[in-house]
């Protein structure tokens, strides 16, 4: 029997509010208490991840998307491809071989499924990549997707297989997997919640950061997920007092705040976790504190 | 004989105006010409109007099962393009400075007043939205 982690998505709808901040120094926290922890990069447009952890992408694997190449030799053109083929990806004029026009194609393979006289041949071109690599004892899974590319569905969908392949395997037992998404609550999102069995949003004081809130809110309860909310750069000044009466109204709980101190911001720059670097566990600052307070609630939450 | 297609409002026919959108046009005017001349006329309604996606494709797709040998617009969309390209129908550009009846693009086209294009001229999904773009 293979144990299951615990999975926690770390999310938040607006940009930059600081997912890969906590979802690195989350990571940094469970491997230091010795959990053997995975940490999955599910912003497959602006993978980064690995940069706050000081690794370096290496070997890749691609990520296939399914194109429907036409064999003449075996079709009879009688236009069935493309009379079902929902998005209108196959040109197909009587008396002549049908023409994908890949730009609208889903690679939903209906085509390839229903020729009659199989004459579309799946073909694949890569739209991404995996990557596998282990940082400072954490193994990390990235996803990319290829500039100009618009498919990143499949990106993360590539990414959850490689996920549930390494749990099942066994080779490893892990005790977390902690999975850092996009901005947004769109479908890449989507996917990696769905995945979760707990959710950190994290937001920040500003107006932005409240109304993404709401918006990723509403995503995580369409998804039934049990969810706590972290704020970060708390100490921004300004809509301070509007956010967190917000808040309050909103009956969110609350996991932590992180301050905006000049540690944090340092270890974001130089590319080390504030909970890695040996300078800040010495002097202990304010931003330091807080991520170990966020480190000991999430751990009461999911009872590790 | 050569048959030119131009998108069309209304029912379509010469005495219709050209439509600039290709792809949701509200018809298609088939015009055949022999020795230099209009000899007849048949139009059909644009079964993509109101598709969701890939209008620019489905709109080619009846102009090609409709033998048309050149095709005259106003606007046409990268899948268009593609698509015409695809079963290599010529692309004429009427101007966009007014509007044409058919007859009159096809005059155009018989003066060869107009160019021959091969890319789109407007991004996907312009034409989207009914009576926006004329």
């Amino acid at each position: 029997m293979v144990k299951n982690p615990k999975i926690i998505c770390v999310t938040g709808g607006k940009g930059g509010t600081g997912k890969t901040l906590v979802a690195v120094n989350l990571a940094t926290m469970f491997k230091n208490e010795g959990f053997k922890t995975i940490l999955i990069d599910g912003d497959s447009e602006n993978p980064n991840t690995y940069l706050l952890l000081g690794g370096k992408l290496g070997i890749r694997e691609s990520v296939p998307f399914f194109k429907p190449s036409i064999n003449e030799n075996k079709c009879t053109k009688c236009g069935i491809c493309a009379d079902n083929c929902v998005p209108h990806a196959l040109l197909h004029v009587k008396d002549s071989f049908p023409v994908p026009i890949l730009a609208v194609c889903s690679g939903c393979k209906l085509c390839f499924k229903i020729c009659p006289t199989v004459a579309i041949e799946p073909d694949y071109k890569t739209i991404g990549w995996v990557y596998n690599l282990n940082v400072r004892e954490i193994e990390l899974l990235v996803g990319e997707l290829k500039p100009g590319e618009a498919r990143s569905a499949s990106i993360i969908e590539a990414l959850i297989e490689k996920l549930e392949k390494k749990v099942q395997e066994g080779k490893e037992e892990y005790d977390v997997v902690i999975i850092d998404t996009a901005p947004g609550a769109h479908c890449d999102v989507e996917e990696l919640i769905e995945k979760a069995d707990y959710v950190i949003p994290v937001t920040e004081p500003t107006k932005f950061g409240l109304s993404d809130l709401v918006r990723i809110n509403e995503l995580i309860s369409l998804l039934h997920k049990d969810f706590r909310v972290i704020i970060n750069r708390s100490t921004l000044l300004g809509y301070k007092n509007q956010f967190f009466n917000e808040i309050k109204n909103l009956n969110l709980e609350i996991l932590g705040r992180i301050p905006l101190h000049e540690e944090v911001v340092n270890s974001y720059c130089i590319g080390v976790p504030l909970m890695e670097d040996k300078k800040s566990q010495e002097e202990m600052g304010p931003a330091y504190k807080a991520f170990k307070d966020i480190y000991e609630n999430v751990k009461k939450w999911i009872e590790i | 004989m050569v048959i030119v297609a131009v998108p069309s409002d209304g029912n379509g026919g010469l005495k219709e105006l050209m439509n600039s959108r290709f792809g949701r046009c509200p018809s298609f005017t088939f015009v055949h010409i022999e020795n230099n001349k209009i000899a007849k006329v048949k139009a059909i309604s644009n079964s993509a109007v109101g598709q969701m996606g890939g209008a620019g494709i489905h709109a080619a797709q009846l102009i090609g099962d409709n033998g048309a040998d050149a095709v005259v617009i106003g606007f046409l969309g990268p899948n268009a393009a593609q698509s015409l390209n695809a079963l290599k129908i010529p692309i004429y550009q009427a101007p966009q400075n007014k509007s044409f009846t058919v007859k009159e693009v096809i005059e155009l086209y018989l003066k060869e007043k107009l160019p021959l294009i091969t890319n789109a001229n407007v991004s996907a999904h312009q034409g989207m939205g009914r009576g926006t773009m004329r």
